[in-house]
């Protein structure tokens, strides 16, 4: 289809007096000038001229790079509070302070009697002056102080803020909230909770949905129909209140203390159950796809030609199934955040002191009264999440006109 | 006749997958560590004799299984585990008639709206319409259903006091809740017919029906709404899904006294033999909306038959 | 039939124009088409797909989607009337009641979500005011002489449930329900298997011949249209560029296209000393014409001229019209067409 535009009009009359040879020759000439386009290449120009989905993948990608270097940034603490001077200020660009020099500062003259001991000392000591300092480190740093247990790699880039910015950061732009926090910051950390819930569930579901469905239908018949089945029935299942139900369950004081021995947190919980509902369609599209795929003359022909099956598989059967589960991620890491957000905003998922934007919309409403409204503490959050996911949606829409093969030429 | 196998097969799926969600909450409300029921440490006396007669603890594991499912089999999900004096059956008869009206509402608004939305922008294509209907739609779809409560409770309620603020009784008290809860599912819906619509103007049949003398009305009406629908009634299986799942946050908001509530309050609350009622009960209704959207699917397309959907 | 005075054609098609914008630019689909039918005549119009026959024909009827198709310029007279300027409600007054269409593809033209019946009886309920029940006569009428087998019952089954040549009966007796007096049949038998397409043939025949109903043929098939058509149009990159009576024609073919197209029909008749001949190249890409005669890259007979100017339709001189600077005789033997290769 795209080939005919870039074939060439053949240049002279051919004749009856071209031998077979020359007229070879010249066929294989003509055949090498006309180029395919890739399903891909293809795909990219389509997307291209779509600016609706050009401008969400640009806010997607600005928005992605802010909330992973949001610890590098100038912003203020997402946790401290400031009950007497802060509360429920309005957005406002009065400059605001953290005094993250001088905290440190502070710190490190609190440590250093220890740091010299330590210098000093040896066996058992040692050990011990060991565990005293980093259980300081890990207690009263200010980084540990101001921000809610910072992994690794997000000290670090603390560290390079206070390198960058130093003392100064960003004032309260959108206002701060019931205990004086800023709603900026919160926004951000915020949103690395809500985003990587997003994308790690959908992997989640990815991966389980992708085996399942390629499984099925790779194997067919029998084994097929009952798998199959079985989603039928999974579908037929409330699953949202099964969630509740399990996460209700798991959230019980015993199972969490038990879990948290374990390195599990709610979070990572939350990822996997999210993603164990949301394989069911992926599964049936990917089945669907292979299903077909499998019958597809191209495939037949490719067979015939001697292609081996790893080259089937990988040339052919893969690319194409690509699209669709692709299309499918850009459409279920939305859904999934708003699921997030759902259980969030119920109370029963993300819990403080962790933030998530669900969780931040719901405190916003928490606080809204006949007699005040606090506009920014719902609309900053819920607009952030619904531009997340109304760019999420177009992208979704964009790549699928852009790769569904039915839809060419349309 | 097919009618009938097909009823019949499908009540029998139904009770395959009630069982296996009950045994599940059975089973994970029985591995709460600590014993079953005792290792919440301020249960009321009365209620705790009422579940231990009910529950039977110092029978096997296995007996208990038999002998709750038998009184589930006969409808009775047991007394609350927090509410005094309340069964899981009388709070359920309560909330059930409050949630099915919402739910209804807000599947009649979703299905008038987007459809409507959807036919106009498609036959509008291009024009001011299909922009802003396709533009409303997508934000429905995208705008957080709780956000659009919240954001619509300040604006009619304590801005422009149009709508009462909270409560359950009368119509304009429904109305509110059911937009909010209808507005994804009719941006959805919107987007589906509009899709369905493009595809449909385009087929063969369409010109037919234009080379026979109709009018575009007739034709919009008669000969391509049917085939524009299909993608809207297979979606509607999920809408109910999704509408069930999203009264759980509107009751909240608007503090209606339905399953979702309880529900919600169950699972905060831990009152595990009410939060398995409603689960029940949630499964239930969606199974029969997915039998019925299959009979629907049958009815709008004569070439697919019942057989093929059991 | 109500014949109407000599002088004037039932239907006179002067100069048309359609276009049609799509992604690789303007396509000119139709270019300056004129042709006349007279009442009960019987007219092939014959070409490559993509040469404008079909659109030409959707134009008559007023269906050409506007966008993304424009009907540029020209004139669809029909009883006097210009059927280009009348309103949709005009024109659906006279669609499916004067003129009527019947489509290539019987599978996707019957609407497959109602019944024979819905889908009969709302044409003659709309142009005669029939009720339900007269409505439901005339169709089961129809059916009848189309040939389908118990028509009163099959009637209120749905598409689906007849084979691809009933339905295409039935989708001839949509067509005959308001006794129309011009049948557009755009290539009626393409998508059936041979053998009904034979039969498909004989029943338009037949009906021509009781009713007395003007039929256009549209097909790619000259074999088709040799058998039923007394006139013939030869269209090529949305042009006329031979007309002539069947019999004239296919004995002595003016334009080089034709001529190609009439050698590329296997023959049965015993002269197997002529070899299959197959016109080389690729039909044109209408958003990209080459200039001059549109033919002209895939022409045996090419001049130096042909590239440049576009030749008129003019009278060949031998009882047609063709669009030619070349006397196809003079030339005839001396530059063969290419052969099939085996």
């Amino acid at each position: 289809m795209t080939a005919s535009q870039s074939q060439p009009q053949p240049a002279s009359n051919p004749t009856a007096a071209e031998s077979d040879e020359q007229r070879y020759e010249r066929l294989l000439a003509e055949a090498s000038t006309i180029r395919g386009v890739s399903l891909w290449q293809d795909a990219w120009r389509r997307l291209r001229r779509n600016w609706m989905a050009i401008g969400s993948l640009a806010l997607l990608i600005a928005m992605a790079l802010t909330v992973l270097l949001t610890p590098a940034l100038p912003l203020q603490s997402p946790i401290l509070t400031d009950l007497d001077h802060r509360q429920f200020e309005p957005p406002n660009t009065r400059p605001a302070r953290l005094d993250l020099r001088q905290r440190l500062a502070e710190f490190e003259s609190d440590v250093r009697p220890l740091r010299e001991q330590l210098r000093t000392a040896s066996g058992a000591e040692l050990t011990e002056l060991r565990k005293q300092l980093s259980a300081r480190y890990a207690v009263e740093h200010p980084f540990q102080k101001l921000w809610h247990k910072p992994d690794w790699l997000s000290r670090q880039l603390l560290t390079l803020r206070v390198a960058l910015f130093g003392d100064w950061c960003i004032p309260s732009l959108c206002g701060t909230d019931q205990l004086g926090r800023d709603m900026l910051a919160r926004i951000c950390w915020g949103g690395r909770v809500s985003l990587v819930v997003g994308i790690v569930a959908t992997l989640v579901s990815l991966v389980i949905g992708v085996s399942y469905g390629a499984t099925a239908g790779y194997l067919g018949g029998l084994a097929d129909s009952l798998m199959m089945r079985i989603v039928d029935v999974l579908y037929s299942v409330p699953f949202i209140f099964v969630v509740i139900f399990l996460i209700t369950i798991l959230g019980q004081g015993d199972i969490k203390a038990w879990l948290d021995r374990h390195g599990i947190n709610q979070i990572t919980i939350f990822y996997f159950v999210i993603g164990a509902i949301y394989w069911l369609t992926m599964s049936r599209v990917v089945r669907g796809q292979v299903i077909s795929l499998k019958n597809e003359q191209f495939v037949e022909a490719a067979r015939t030609i001697g292609a081996s099956s790893r080259r089937i598989i990988f040339r052919h059967l893969i690319p194409n199934v690509m699209g669709v589960v692709i299309v499918y991620l850009t459409l279920t890491i939305p859904a999934v955040m708003m699921f997030e957000a759902f259980l969030s905003f119920l109370g029963l998922g993300v819990s403080p002191p962790d933030v998530s934007w669900g969780l931040l919309v719901n405190d916003g409403i928490q606080v809204i009264t006949r007699v005040r409204i606090y506009w920014w503490l719902v609309l900053f959050p819920g607009l952030t999440l619904a531009l997340t996911l109304f760019a999420l949606n177009f992208l979704g829409d964009g790549l699928r006109d852009a790769l569904d093969p039915k839809m060419k030429n349309r | 006749m097919p009618l009938l196998v097909f009823l019949l097969k499908r009540l029998g799926w139904m009770l395959l997958t009630l069982w296996v969600v009950y045994t599940v909450s059975f089973f994970l409300m029985r591995s709460v560590p600590g014993g079953p029921f005792d290792s919440e440490k301020q249960i009321p006396e009365p209620i705790r004799r009422n579940i231990e007669a009910r529950y039977r603890f110092d029978r096997p594991l296995i007996e208990q299984y038999g002998r709750h499912l038998w009184d589930t089999l006969h409808l009775d999900f047991g007394p609350s585990y927090k509410l005094e004096d309340y069964t899981v059956n009388e709070i359920l008869a309560e909330g059930f008639p409050v949630s099915a009206s919402l739910g209804i509402f807000a599947l009649t608004f979703a299905l008038t709206l987007g459809m409507t939305a959807g036919v106009v922008s498609a036959v509008r294509r291009q024009s001011v319409f299909d922009f802003s209907f396709m533009a409303l739609a997508t934000l429905g779809v995208a705008v957080p259903n709780f956000v659009l409560a919240s954001l619509s409770v300040v604006l009619f309620v304590f801005v422009l006091g149009w709508l009462p603020a909270a409560g359950w009784g009368s119509l304009q008290q429904i109305v509110l809740p059911a937009l909010c809860l209808a507005a994804p599912f009719a941006g959805y819906i919107a987007r589906l017919t509009r899709t369905g619509m493009l595809e449909v103007l385009n087929q063969d049949y369409i010109r037919t029906a234009y080379a026979k003398g109709l009018s575009q009305r007739r034709v919009v009406l008669r000969h391509a709404l049917r085939g524009a629908v299909l993608p809207v009634v297979s979606y509607l299986g999920p809408a109910t899904a999704g509408i069930l799942t999203g009264s759980l946050v509107l009751e909240r908001i608007f503090f209606l006294p339905g399953m979702g509530s309880h529900f919600i309050e169950a699972a905060l609350q831990r009152d595990y033999t009410l939060a398995m009622g409603t689960v029940l009960v949630y499964t239930l209704l969606l199974f029969t909306m997915n039998t019925l959207v299959d009979l629907a699917y049958c009815i709008v397309d004569p070439r697919v038959r019942l057989e093929q959907q059991a | 039939m109500k014949a109407p005075p000599m002088a004037e054609p039932l239907l006179s098609v002067e100069n048309l124009q359609v276009q049609f914008r799509t992604d690789d630019g303007l396509v000119e689909a139709v270019r300056d088409v004129s042709f006349q039918l007279a009442a009960g005549q019987t007219l092939g119009i014959v070409g490559e797909s993509g040469s404008g026959k079909s659109v030409t024909n959707l134009a008559v009827m007023g269906l050409v989607p506007q966008p993304p198709g424009r009907i540029v310029g020209g004139q669809v007279r029909y009883r006097g009337r210009d059927l280009l300027r009348l309103s949709q409600r005009e024109l659906s007054r006279i669609r499916g009641n004067r003129i009527a269409m019947i489509f290539q593809d019987p599978m996707t033209a019957l609407n497959p979500f109602l019944t024979v019946a819905e889908q009969m009886t709302e044409v003659t309920e709309r142009h005669l005011g029939h009720s339900y029940r007269q409505a439901l006569a005339r169709s089961v009428e129809l059916l009848e002489r189309v040939g389908i087998p118990a028509a009163a019952e099959r009637i209120h089954d749905y598409p689906h449930q007849f084979s691809g040549g009933m339905r295409q009966r039935v989708m001839i007796a949509m067509a005959l329900l308001c006794q129309p007096e011009i049948l557009i049949a755009d290539e009626p038998t393409t998508a059936l298997d041979v053998t009904i397409q034979a039969q498909i043939l004989e029943l338009l025949k037949q009906l021509q011949r009781e009713e007395g109903t003007a039929i256009i043929l549209i097909s790619h098939d000259l074999g088709v249209v040799a058998s039923l058509c007394q006139s013939v149009l030869v269209m090529y990159g949305g042009k006329v560029v031979e007309r002539a009576e069947s019999e004239t024609l296919f004995a002595n073919p003016r334009h080089p296209y034709t001529l190609g197209l009439l050698r590329s029909i296997p023959r049965w008749d015993g002269r197997s000393e002529q070899r299959l001949m197959a016109i080389p190249g690729q039909p044109p890409n209408l958003a990209r014409l080459p200039s001059g005669c549109s033919f002209h890259p895939r022409c045996p007979y090419v001049l130096e001229r042909c590239r440049r100017e576009c030749p008129p339709l003019e009278p060949s001189g031998h009882g047609g019209d063709k669009a030619c600077f070349v006397d196809v005789d003079t030339v005839h033997d001396t530059v063969p067409t290419r052969e099939v290769s085996p």
